[in-house]
């Protein structure tokens, strides 16, 4: 619901780190987003388009990798999927875990040409 | 034929609103202004909590509220008939404020000489727990017809928040709403923090609210000294 807005704060931040470092034209824009964050990938690709219009961003390509929601069980210390296990560690089945990645949202790089 | 270069950036958009709320949080400091993000569904009776809250404050402390809402002046009209300095922030369909969004709010208010400013989020319990504003503290209200599960639904706003204000208590028995079941969900979440009932309409529990307000305002304007102590021999 909110990721046309931070898309075009993404996009702002991108245009700025093209000009400081002197990149003219952008093929491609890699974004990550964890598993767990409150930007969803699906919406972002529909809202891109609308978003970089009249920018340095126009017309490049959008390409999202997704990060996995991992955590650590404080019992045994497994690293696990917290999704594909649904938060209990399979070792151990502890559920008292610290999260180690997912609630990520990162501009990666850019593939400038 | 274009030859193609990968340039890494690795930037946080997240990371990147939460330096600057904290430099926000630093000029707060500075300028000894309170900032008080108060976040809630829609309907839960921010507004008239907050107009009830100036009326107790008002009399020891200078106040600014910024209200923020997709569209229309409703409650900035209703929070200046308090005598309250009050800006009103269209969002313009962001479903949140950000740090950047908060500071230009402030400027707009211009709170030099503002002891406390509340800041009215947008309705909704999902993106503002999202986005540090730069607020000094952050509370939420819950009102009662809403239903106690709601720390099981929205645990990330559970989380980020000081204080939890329950409001509409003088409707409780026309809900299944079970005050003790709600305190042992959020303690599973955030423990050993406040949680307040209050009426808005009726004014009860509203000195009790008030009270932890004046208690952080003048935290506040503590830290503002030991901090600064702390800035000068770093």
């Amino acid at each position: 619901m909110h990721e046309l807005g931070i898309v075009i704060k993404v996009v702002k931040t991108v245009e700025d780190f093209a000009r400081r470092n002197g990149v003219t034209k952008i093929d491609t824009l890699v974004l990550q987003i964890g598993a767990l964050s409150s930007v969803i990938p699906n919406y972002v690709e529909n809202c891109y388009p609308m978003a970089v219009k009249e920018t340095l961003l126009e017309d490049t390509k959008l390409k999202i990798e997704v990060l996995p929601a991992n955590a650590l069980c404080k019992a045994c210390n497994k690293v696990f999927n917290v999704l594909e296990h649904k938060g209990v560690c399979p070792s151990c089945k502890g559920d008292k875990l610290e999260m180690l990645s997912g609630n990520e949202f990162l501009i990666k790089e850019i593939i400038a040409c | 034929m274009d030859t193609y270069k990968i340039i890494e950036i690795k930037e946080s958009v997240f990371e990147n609103n939460d330096r600057q709320a904290e430099l926000l949080r630093d000029e707060l400091r500075q300028k000894k202004t309170f900032l008080l993000n108060l976040m809630s569904s829609p309907g839960s009776g921010k507004t008239t909590t907050l107009v009830q809250t100036i009326d107790a404050l008002k009399d020891e402390m200078s106040i600014g509220v910024m209200e923020a809402d997709i569209d229309s002046d409703v409650d900035a009209k209703t929070i200046s008939e308090t005598g309250a300095k009050v800006i009103q922030l269209h969002t313009g369909g962001m479903c949140h404020l950000d740090a950047d969004m908060t500071k230009q709010g402030l400027k707009g208010l211009d709170i030099e000489g503002i002891d406390l400013v509340f800041l009215e989020n947008v309705g909704n319990l999902v993106c503002p727990a999202e986005f540090d504003t730069g607020a000094s503290k952050n509370a939420m209200i819950l009102s009662v017809p809403e239903g106690d599960d709601k720390p099981l639904k929205y645990p990330l706003m559970f989380s980020i928040v000081d204080v939890i204000l329950i409001n509409k208590i003088d409707v409780m028995d026309f809900f299944d709403f079970d005050l003790e079941r709600l305190k042992e969900r959020v303690a599973k979440i955030k423990p050993n923090i406040q949680v307040i009932p209050i009426s808005a309409k009726t004014g009860m529990g509203i000195d009790i609210w008030a009270d932890w307000i004046r208690g952080e305002v003048k935290q506040w304007t503590l830290s503002t000294t030991s901090d600064q102590k702390g800035e000068t021999g770093a």
